[in-house]
């Protein structure tokens, strides 16, 4: 399992690096995903069991930063038979590909998914360039 | 393995589950990331209790940079042993996390005998 994600985390950095933008790093949890588009970065986090008061967000122009923790939630007077979910604590810097505009970032959990929506600051914004005639 | 930039769905995937057990009740939670009410299903068959629960593809028009997660379904069977009390099994969903209540049926909960004096 932990050789698929090494293989997976190698994949990534190839990908980055070949568009020559940051990478993720390399710790594992959460796990997300990066949409382009356009106008605007968009992240989608799976964080089951998380409210907006357990995690901390924080953005430079550059970079976006999960944190918070969800602690082993063994109920009192119950024994555990079995224990897959482990608790943890977790801080991960996702390195974005395009500056982004501290103003404009939107953060919202649902069902145990997180979407942060940046968008992009006004010199990374894809713009048309005209074409001159001869 | 799975290609990056492939858009079929994977399977249904086993969600990691925690159990739980005092003497009223197993208490099972199960993580279930995108997962909402309406598209969880538990379903009992004899004594094999399946969870299964259906997981909008919240994929985004645009391109996609980065890729560590698919929405997957879930699905996860587990065996329920005799002394549950199938009737009033309960669950609940919040912030995509499922728990499962297996109430002890009330002929097997651990009683006081009471010693008469002979």
């Amino acid at each position: 399992m932990w050789t698929m994600w090494n293989e997976l985390g190698r994949e990534l950095d190839r990908v980055f690096r070949d568009f020559g933008v940051g990478t993720f790093t390399g710790a594992a949890w959460p796990r997300a995903n990066l949409w382009d588009r356009g106008s605007e970065l968009v992240l989608q986090a799976e964080v089951p069991g998380l409210a907006e008061k357990d995690i901390k967000l924080t953005a430079t122009q550059e970079s976006l930063t999960l944190a918070g923790e969800r602690l082993a939630q063994a109920p009192e007077g119950y024994t555990v038979h079995r224990q897959e979910r482990a608790p943890l604590r977790f801080q991960r810097t996702f390195g974005l590909p395009y500056r982004i505009d501290l103003e404009k970032v939107a953060a919202s959990v649902k069902n145990g998914v997180l979407t942060v929506t940046m968008q992009k600051a006004s010199s990374a914004q894809p713009r048309q360039i005209a074409i001159k005639g001869a | 393995m799975e290609r990056m930039n492939g858009t079929t769905r994977a399977d249904a995937a086993a969600p990691r589950v925690d159990i739980y057990e005092n003497k009223d009740e197993l208490l099972l939670v199960a993580d279930l990331p995108g997962a909402t009410e309406d598209s969880v299903n538990l379903h009992l068959d004899k004594d094999v209790l399946t969870v299964e629960a259906k997981v909008v593809d919240g994929a985004l028009p645009g391109t996609l940079l980065a890729r560590e997660w698919k929405p997957t379904d879930w699905r996860r069977s587990f065996v329920v042993p005799d002394t549950i009390d199938r009737e009033r099994i309960k669950a609940e969903l919040k912030d995509g996390v499922l728990k499962l209540r297996l109430p002890k049926s009330e002929a097997v909960k651990p009683r006081r005998i009471e010693v008469r004096a002979g």
